[in-house]
């Protein structure tokens, strides 16, 4: 998988292209319409045996309709779905064993809990024995041994759940789906279920495609994240690489918190302002005078009160501290960043500005601060800072940038 | 001085007014058909009850009310699916038809049967030359149950299928199952409840018809003679503890079914 990923990335593609070498499942160049509109564009991915794969966006974005596809409870406009090698596009739903576990669970309300788990293995018409012997493994494996005779009604959110993983894993699945599976869950159980899901599924080693709308959950449920925008893969790739070198400024922003500054690419560097970065600028990817976005993340933020920031990182410029948060774990800081030597007026002397007078809205940078790095260097409000970056992306500046951030 | 230490008179006093209301209205008409019946004796009361025609009476009211529950409560479930599952143009226009029938007059009703299927009807004329009249037979009688109780079992179904989540449905069918085997394991388990309490509805109201079924029977006695209609000529008559006899009968089949509705709502809808 790895070296797949490393091939692709050096091709210069954003999406894989359905693999030569045999995946557990594979959506090729899939679309839908609903009427006129569109809901999905050419969605490619494959999932590998025993992988993890998130999709990850916003409500609308399509992820669910790129499940219900694969589960054969839609069909898709263009476009096909292999499982294991097979070409299930035309099949209806219950000939295609993939494992769905809705976000209601979808447990069958009249039947007791093993009854639930041996659903699938009734309509297959196997043994009782056989049923018996699978429903007890599956019971044990989830821990709901106790609980056999109990109605799905009579069970929390989290054992309701276990059931329905139980009941799919009865018929051995081509590929488990799973809807959103901690949305109606609170907090405290989703993170705790999430990491049983985790363990269950190494256990299995069935491959699992998830649905989510929450970032910190596709990247701790992931082997890779693939995040969908109106429709279209965004990015597709391991949760650091998503995090840490987001493809498109979408990504860079529905992934948590990212600073964004207007820059120009020369000679190889990126200036913002008067500040020159030390970009990795990849003359093939960028023209001289190129209109640039660098994007980084606020715990990429160095702060110094020296005039250098540590060894390893990029200085752009000098901010002036204008807020300073207190979040549990870490400090969160507002910074303006000091408008260079032509600084007129004091009522502008925070813009960063770039030679084009309308991206001079270079907004405020956001950075956190560990606890002990907070406390090792007491900031506070109007200290002026040297800010500096450990890491940074740099995107071409798309013309549909309105467009994009206003779904954060 | 309305609350003397919590004590509240608009309590009893309301519960009052509402008995005292119920008692002419209600309580008494049925009080008088048990006082009435038995007055002479148990065995005039079991006599009068064991009538030929009494029995053949109750027999085909019973028949008769099985058959029209039995086609409206398949009738209803398939409308109900039809109509929650699908959305297609004139959904509203049919669920409103099937609705229709209770608000039609049932001597209306009986009267529009006659004049489709009656021996000069608009269908009946092309059956009669064949030999096939369907009125003023049992058949007729089904027909006219089927009519007047049309809504019944559907406007219980209904609401059930429509609060159902449609996930269940699709869970069985990725893990498997043929929409068959869906709607037996899945679906109709659901709806258990509600088919009970639409085939004991419609099957009480059904027992009772009469307006109609006057019409479409041709009130033959030992031939299309219901229960309600025995009462009726019994009592036109003047033979009163006969009618009585089968009164009583009717009203205590419907306080039972009426007892089951209420006091088994638990098992009914049970989750």
């Amino acid at each position: 998988m790895r070296a797949k990923e490393k091939l692709i990335e050096d091709l210069g593609e954003k999406q894989p292209r359905a693999s030569v070498m045999q995946s557990a499942a594979s959506v090729i160049g899939v679309s839908k319409r609903f009427g006129k509109t569109s809901i999905l564009e050419n969605i490619s991915f494959d999932v590998a045996e025993g992988e993890a794969l998130v999709l990850l966006g916003a409500s609308g974005s399509g992820k669910t309709t790129i499940l219900r596809i694969i589960a054969g409870l839609e069909q898709p406009y263009t476009g096909k779905v292999i499982l294991h090698g097979k070409d299930v596009t035309e099949l209806p739903a219950r000939e295609r064993g993939v494992g769905v576990i809705f976000q209601s669970y979808a447990l069958f309300p009249k039947m007791t809990v093993e009854k639930n788990i041996g659903y699938g293995l009734r309509i297959r018409k196997r043994r009782r024995k056989e049923i018996k012997q699978t429903v007890n493994d599956l019971l044990s494996l989830v821990q709901l041994e106790e609980h056999r005779k109990k109605y799905p009604s009579q069970l929390s959110g989290g054992q309701q759940q276990r059931v329905a993983i139980a009941r799919t894993l009865a018929y051995k699945p081509e590929v488990l789906l799973f809807d959103e599976p901690f949305g109606a869950l609170d907090a405290q159980t989703r993170t705790h279920l999430r990491r049983e899901i985790r363990a269950l599924l190494r256990k299995v080693n069935v491959p699992a495609i998830f649905i989510t709308h929450d970032q910190e959950e596709a990247l701790e449920l992931g082997d890779r994240v693939a995040v969908i925008n109106k429709g279209h893969i965004e990015q597709i790739g391991t949760p650091f690489e998503i995090y840490n070198k987001p493809a498109t400024e979408y990504v860079a922003t529905f992934l948590g918190a990212a600073n964004i500054l207007d820059g120009v690419a020369r000679n190889g560097l990126i200036e913002i302002g008067s500040a020159k970065l030390q970009g990795r600028l990849d003359p093939n990817n960028f023209r001289d005078g190129e209109n640039v976005r660098v994007v980084f993340r606020p715990e990429d933020v160095t702060l110094s009160k020296s005039d250098f920031p540590p060894p390893g990182n990029v200085r752009i410029a000098t901010a002036r501290v204008a807020e300073i948060t207190f979040v549990g774990a870490f400090e969160r800081l507002r910074l303006l960043l000091d408008r260079p030597e032509d600084a007129v007026s004091e009522d502008d002397a925070y813009y960063l500005t770039t030679e084009v007078p309308e991206r001079a809205k270079a907004a405020s940078i956001i950075a956190t601060r560990p606890k002990p790095e907070a406390s090792a260097t007491k900031l506070q409000i109007g200290d002026r800072v040297v800010i500096g970056l450990n890491s940074f992306t740099v995107l071409p500046a798309f013309p549909q940038k309105r467009d994009t951030k206003e779904r954060n | 001085m309305r609350h003397v230490r919590g004590f509240d008179v608009a309590r009893p006093l309301s519960i009052g007014i509402l008995v005292l209301m119920m008692l002419p209205l209600v309580f008494l008409p049925l009080l008088s058909i048990f006082i009435f019946g038995t007055s002479n004796g148990l065995d005039k009361f079991w006599a009068a009850l064991s009538a030929p025609e009494a029995i053949f009476a109750l027999k085909l009211s019973m028949a008769t009310s099985f058959w029209a529950t039995v086609f409206n409560v398949l009738f209803g479930l398939f409308a109900a699916y039809v109509l929650s599952r699908y959305n297609f143009w004139g959904r509203n226009a049919l669920i409103v038809t099937i609705s229709l029938p209770t608000a039609i007059p049932t001597a209306v009703a009986g009267f529009a049967l006659l004049l489709l299927w009656g021996p000069y009807g608009t269908l009946g004329r092309f059956l009669a030359p064949q030999g096939v009249q369907l009125m003023f037979t049992a058949g007729a009688i089904i027909l006219a149950n089927i009519f007047v109780t049309f809504p019944l079992a559907f406007g219980v179904i209904k609401p059930v299928f429509d609060t159902m989540s449609r996930s269940l449905e699709e869970a069985s069918a990725t893990i498997g199952a043929t929409r068959w085997q869906t709607f037996f394991h899945v679906t109709l388990p659901s709806l258990r409840g509600a088919i009970v309490s639409g085939a004991l509805l419609t099957f009480a109201r059904a027992v009772g018809e009469f307006g109609s079924t006057i019409l479409v029977s041709g009130n033959l006695a030992g031939r299309t003679q219901t229960a309600p209609l025995y009462i009726f000529a019994k009592f036109n008559e003047g033979q009163i503890e006969a009618a009585n006899a089968i009164a009583i009968v009717l009203a205590l089949f419907s306080f039972l079914i009426f007892s089951v509705l209420f006091f088994a709502r638990d098992w009914l809808d049970v989750d």
